[in-house]
């Protein structure tokens, strides 16, 4: 477990990072339905992801696996994103 | 925002810029040529927008039907629902008009058998045939090796002929002959000839309002083509998808058990709106989708012409032209025909004689690829996702590894064998079609959406196969 800083929200611990940069769609969504169903509710992980596509729908992604989509942050070349288990 | 953002953002919007004014620059040199390219001009810029719109929205219509079974997601589905509904509204202005450049596709089980295989092969591709060329353009090799796979697929298939001629049905040939095509067409060597010839041109295409004996007349257009066979089925689809996917969640959000008909109908509206991005890119796809049609119906009326090869016959282009002397020239957004023509242009040139056959040959020609108009609409679709990418900073070069090439390769095969059988892809098969009346569009949907089911099982099961031998796919 690892503490970040989220904009807007302080200090929250990480129970995993799904790493899923160069990854085409379907992977991202299906490595962190996969996830999301293994950690415990009101744990927060992150998503790694330069894929536009696949940032675009995590929103809805995280509304139909029962998550708050807790923020994305761009960084140089992808993006990260937080989700908390509901 | 940073500084070191903003100057990331000043760098990216001076090469977007820079990008646009090279298609300027290219436009007015074609102008300074010959001004009748105006018509070839019309597919390049609506090529651009299309371009901006689907890197804008992120619109790949690839995952519309296979995020409903791969993570239950209705976003994209949702953002096509749109896109088809705006089509079909301003496709029927369009034929009020008299300037719509539609026709219809032929029904049969080659419709959904063509979408089966090409919503399969989807999945493992990662983006449809649009999607793989917007997605070339934010700078993914992986998309553009799905669109050379799909192309030189296609090339292959409509031209070779083998052993496995001889799997197609007697009766097929039997009918196929009974046309008394051109010799050099030599429409008894090649399944795809015998397909086509045999069988397809046997099978009847029609708009709901042709079928019903309304064509054009304002009833047949607005009622039977527009709100019959595009709006309603949209309007259910929607209702569907709500039911069946956004409801549940709408529900646990809002803290309640029931709802009334009018939060019912926030709800939808929530679920429409849930991506304003993809919502948006609908819309202008939709309308720009529409007046695609009306300005080349204009410019068509304004030559005098029926098909681009005419103008080009006018202009002293005259290679690649098909024994009719025309070239592939359907008037609307279409993908996979133009990308059939680049491989069957370079096989042609590399000494494999790809016009004898029924599709190159007799339909749509094999021109010189700075003469293909489609071709160049194509290429607009990946320079106006390089602009909008390149200005929002999603612009990055990326390869893929071998898995993800293989999957490129097989998977745009795939694509390319379903479009050919089907007669389109996701966009001539259904987009074109269903928002201008035509039924056969929502057959090939089906299909696709069955393909596509098949497809994500297929899939999850190689990445959990994987993942057991390796520690996973992605790291942990």
């Amino acid at each position: 477990m690892r503490e970040i800083e989220i904009t807007g929200l302080g200090r929250v611990a990480l129970v995993r990072s799904v790493d899923c940069i160069g990854a085409m769609c379907p992977r991202p969504q299906l490595l962190t339905l996969k996830v999301m169903g293994e950690v415990r509710v009101g744990d927060v992980v992150e998503v790694l992801s330069d894929n536009p596509s696949a940032v675009e729908g995590f929103p809805a992604l995280a509304q139909a696996l029962n998550c708050e989509h807790l923020a994305t942050q761009r960084e140089s070349g992808y993006w990260r994103m937080y989700l908390r288990k509901q | 925002m940073t500084e070191s953002s903003n100057v990331l953002m000043q760098k990216g919007s001076l090469k977007a810029m820079g990008v646009l004014l090279f298609v300027i620059a290219g436009s007015l040199w074609a102008l300074s040529i010959d001004t009748r390219f105006l018509y070839l001009l019309v597919y390049v810029w609506f090529g651009v927008i299309y371009g901006m719109f689907l890197q804008y929205g992120r619109f790949c219509m690839a995952s519309a039907v296979r995020d409903l079974f791969a993570v239950k997601v209705p976003r994209m589905a949702v953002g096509m629902m749109i896109a088809v509904a705006l089509y079909s509204i301003v496709a029927a202005i369009v034929t009020l008009s008299g300037f719509s450049t539609f026709h219809s596709n032929a029904m049969g089980w080659h419709v959904v058998i063509g979408g089966a295989i090409f919503g399969f092969g989807i999945v493992f591709t990662g983006g449809c045939a649009s999607g793989s060329l917007y997605k070339t353009g934010e700078g993914n090799m992986n998309s553009l090796l799905v669109v050379l796979s799909i192309s030189f697929a296609q090339a292959i298939i409509v031209s070779a002929s083998g052993w496995w001629d001889s799997l197609v049905p007697q009766s097929w040939i039997d009918s196929a002959v009974a046309k008394d095509m051109p010799a050099e067409l030599s429409v008894t060597q090649g399944w795809f000839d015998i397909f086509t010839a045999g069988y397809v041109w046997d099978l009847k295409g029609a708009t709901t309002a042709e079928m019903f004996g309304w064509a054009d007349t304002t009833f047949g257009i607005v009622v039977l083509n527009t709100l019959l066979t595009a709006i309603l089925p949209v309007a259910i689809l929607l209702v569907l998808l709500y039911a069946f996917y956004y409801r549940k969640g709408y529900l646990r959000r809002s803290g309640k058990t029931a709802l009334s008909m009018g939060e019912e109908m926030a709800g939808m509206w929530a679920m429409c709106t849930s991506s304003k991005n993809t919502a948006l890119a609908g819309i202008g796809l939709g309308i720009f989708a529409g007046l695609h049609m009306y300005v080349t119906g204009v410019l068509r009326e304004y030559y005098g012409i029926m098909n681009f090869g005419e103008m080009l016959v006018a202009m002293g282009y005259t290679n690649g032209l098909s024994l009719q002397e025309t070239v592939f020239d359907p008037g609307y957004w279409y993908i996979t025909t133009q990308e059939a023509q680049w491989g069957g242009w370079v096989m042609q040139q590399l000494g494999v004689n790809t016009m004898d056959n029924i599709f190159f040959g007799l339909e749509n020609g094999l021109p010189n690829p700075l003469l293909n108009a489609p071709g160049f609409m194509s290429i607009g679709i990946i320079f106006g996702a390089a602009v909008m990418a390149l200005s929002r900073r999603e612009f990055k070069w990326k390869l893929p590894n071998w898995e993800s090439a293989i999957f490129a390769i097989v998977g745009g095969i795939l694509m390319g064998l379903g479009a050919r059988i089907g007669m389109g892809c996701n966009i001539g098969a259904f987009f074109a079609t269903v928002t201008n009346g035509d039924p056969s569009g929502w057959v090939f949907l089906f299909g696709m959406v069955i393909g596509a089911y098949v497809g994500v099982k297929a899939f999850t099961k190689w990445m959990d196969w994987n993942a057991s031998r390796n520690s996973s796919g992605c790291d942990l």
